[in-house]
């Protein structure tokens, strides 16, 4: 599998000294670059003299969890992105080594086409689809006048048919290894099974948004929304059993071990047909409700949403889902509080397309 | 499908899963109760008691002296001349199992009696055909071939994991995801066999005789035991479960004519029944309707927004207390 960058530009990068702010670029030159692989993309950076399958960094970035943006907080004298993630509060820093257009001579001023550079690789990162033969060729003709652009057409290189065109970017798109699969340290996704139960629950509450000290691109979806247990309150499910008719009350009863019936009855009757009226059956499913089986299982149910298992889910319970449950672009399962929450709108969709099974109509 | 000996499940440490998991091996008449007084008299009152399993949370040992234990000596002779039922432990999730199965093969038909002469009316436990054949299938192993046989064991193997918890995965050996410890808990077993109080512990090389004891006897002479083996832990540590495997309550109060101690034990046999039945349900179906259920409520009450907002205000509330508790505890391990 080679390494076909979407997009690669000069820049550097930058440190930054959080105890005083102050933001210092380092000099090596060198590229930042994206590239698709399984459906995440990859924001690479490496020096010049580097090959394209030995990035310094290798940020694996799920779609809009991360943002590219110019940076435009502190006096700077030079054109500053910053990569900022809604899972963590970790961030990149990165200055633009092309040569600057500006005008005046201001060093921080973004042109139109550093603008432009900026957009296309954040619109990426949305998980967008991006036509960037299209926008690198808008930035090459929308120079402004007086400039020499020779510079600038050798800064930005799109992802042309035949690779990169003439005057490429130096690296040779190789064939890769399994090495440049792996993410730096700040990448990586958290892995299923492997882990032990006390892993998963860090990784659980790491992977919410406003976790600190979460690793960047390990954060799933950007929203929390919430769990099947703090939905299915027992407030709101007791309120549905006594408002429900007997067929919903019989129906719900399907799903439910058959052998309940004769264990809810208080008296010794074993006889294997157990008729139960209509606040029997109501109690017995309020008491399944309340049993600690049951919060366990919604629980767990929780936890397979948001670990990949909404499509499976979907499609046994006869939920309709955009996209069947999976991202935009395929392939991958919606996670984390996405996945709960397409979940409950498909249960919404179908309740609404059932029309009235009561005999109340919709009222608003 | 290729038998995998690391396909055990965890499964509850509780008196119903135990009494059901027992029951379905095979065995009858034998009932595990909890014991929640340290005393004699307390153990006494269910007898006949045929051991005690003992779970708590496993400390790796402080000595790594092997030749002889904390408390109590090796018998290394037993297993050969007596002909006690010691299994090595291979599978970790197998313990709870592999516990109680050291108590009833060292307590049914066909184990040696005590040597005290012992009570005659001391009942031995019918252990049914499948575990009948598993022992004498495994008689003069060592121990450590005893283990791998339990833990290769299809039949023990899939009724222990027939109680695990059900789960959406279709791997149940899975761990739990809502377990929020990771710390490894311990299950070992205790009993009278040929005049001796043994301690059976499938990580220990051999089994670990504490003193001359009978049936009778091991009410009292267990408690010290249990005393000693309790303070070696922390004085704020309290997980400990402690449960007696004993005769079949239902059957006794029949026998005393105790009408109220009947009422009591089926009550009891329902509500495991009952907890049994729910434990291995798998609920997505049931929680597919009620969700509909409840948000066609909702919807028609017009309360919708109100009721999704506040249960995600609840979550974030949840997470919060949790992040910071464990955040501390991240910090204090470093």
């Amino acid at each position: 599998m080679s390494v076909a960058p979407l997009i690669t530009f000069k820049a550097g990068k930058c440190e930054v000294d959080e105890s005083t702010g102050k933001v210092r670029p380092q000099p090596t030159p060198g590229y930042v670059y994206l590239y698709s692989e399984e459906d995440l993309m990859h924001f690479c950076w490496r020096p010049r003299s580097a090959s394209l399958d030995e990035p310094e960094d290798d940020l694996i970035m799920f779609p809009s969890d991360g943002s590219f943006t110019p940076y435009q907080k502190k006096q700077v004298n030079g054109r500053i992105f910053v990569l900022k993630f809604s899972s963590s509060s970790q961030r990149h820093l990165y200055w633009l080594q092309s040569k600057s257009q500006s005008a005046n001579g201001d060093p921080s001023h973004f042109s139109s086409r550093d603008l432009k550079i900026g957009q296309v690789v954040n619109s990426l990162l949305q998980g967008e689809e991006v036509d960037v033969q299209q926008a690198v060729a808008e930035m090459r003709s929308g120079h402004p006048p007086n400039d020499d652009d020779d510079a600038t057409m050798e800064d930005v290189e799109g992802q042309g048919d035949g690779g990169a065109g003439p005057g490429a970017t130096g690296g040779d798109i190789r064939d890769e290894g399994e090495g440049a699969r792996e993410g730096g340290a700040d990448g990586g996704r958290a892995s299923g099974g492997a882990m032990d139960a006390q892993s998963i629950i860090q990784n659980f509450i790491r992977s919410m948004p406003g976790s600190a000290g979460g690793q960047g691109g390990q954060g799933q979806q950007q929203k929390l929304f919430t769990t099947l247990q703090d939905l299915l309150t027992s407030a709101s499910t007791v309120a549905w059993v006594d408002a429900a008719s007997e067929s919903t009350v019989d129906e719900a009863l399907q799903f439910l071990p058959p052998n309940l019936a004769s264990l809810a009855k208080d008296d010794d009757d074993d006889s294997a047909t157990t008729i139960l009226d209509l606040n029997q059956k109501r109690d017995l499913i309020k008491r399944v409700l309340r049993s600690p089986q049951f919060s366990q299982s919604l629980a767990s149910l929780t936890f397979a949403l948001r670990d990949g298992g909404l499509p499976s889910i979907g499609e046994a319970l006869n939920v309709p889902l955009q996209n069947g449950g999976y991202m935009r672009r395929g392939g991958v399962p919606l996670g984390g509080g996405e996945a709960v929450e397409a979940f409950l709108k498909g249960v919404q969709d179908l309740v609404k397309g059932d029309g009235d099974e009561d005999d109340k109509m919709e009222t608003s | 499908m290729a038998e995998d000996a690391a396909g055990w499940s965890t499964i509850e440490s509780d008196e119903g899963v135990f009494t059901a998991l027992i029951e379905q091996l095979g065995v009858q008449d034998v009932q595990f109760e909890e014991i929640i007084s340290l005393d004699a008299e307390s153990i006494r009152a269910l007898s006949p008691v045929y051991g005690v399993i003992f779970l708590f949370k496993y400390l790796s040992p402080t000595s790594t002296d092997r030749s002889k234990p904390q408390d109590g000596t090796y018998d290394t002779q037993t297993v050969e001349d007596d002909g006690l039922f010691f299994a090595a432990q291979t599978i970790q999730n197998a313990c709870g199992t592999q516990a109680i199965l050291s108590v009833i093969l060292n307590n049914d038909t066909t184990s040696n009696p005590s040597s005290s002469g012992g009570d005659g009316s001391h009942d031995r436990i019918k252990i049914g055909p499948s575990l009948s054949e598993f022992k004498e299938f495994t008689t003069g192993f060592p121990s450590d071939l005893r283990g791998e046989a339990l833990s290769n064991s299809q039949m023990i193997r899939e009724t222990h994991n027939s109680f695990a918890r059900s789960s959406p995965f279709a791997d149940e050996t899975q761990k739990d995801p809502t377990q929020l410890s990771d710390e490894v808990y311990h299950f070992i077993g205790y009993t009278t066999h040929h005049g001796k109080l043994f301690e059976l512990d499938g990580l220990q090389p051999y089994p670990i005789s504490h003193g001359y004891c009978t049936p009778e006897s091991f009410p009292e002479k267990i408690i010290p035991v249990l005393q000693r083996r309790i303070e070696r832990y922390p004085a704020d540590e309290v997980r400990f479960n402690l449960m007696a495997v004993c005769g079949d309550l239902r059957k006794k109060a029949e026998l005393f004519g105790d009408d109220s101690m009947l009422e009591r034990e089926k009550r009891k046999r329902k509500a495991w029944e009952w907890e049994n039945s729910l434990r291995r349900h798998n609920f997505v179906g049931f929680t597919g309707e009620v969700l509909k259920g409840v948000v066609a409520e909702m919807i028609k009450k017009g309360k919708y927004e109100g009721w999704v907002k506040e249960a995600e205000d609840s979550t974030r509330k949840k997470l919060e207390q949790r992040r910071s508790r464990g955040l501390a505890e991240e910090q204090l391990q470093e």
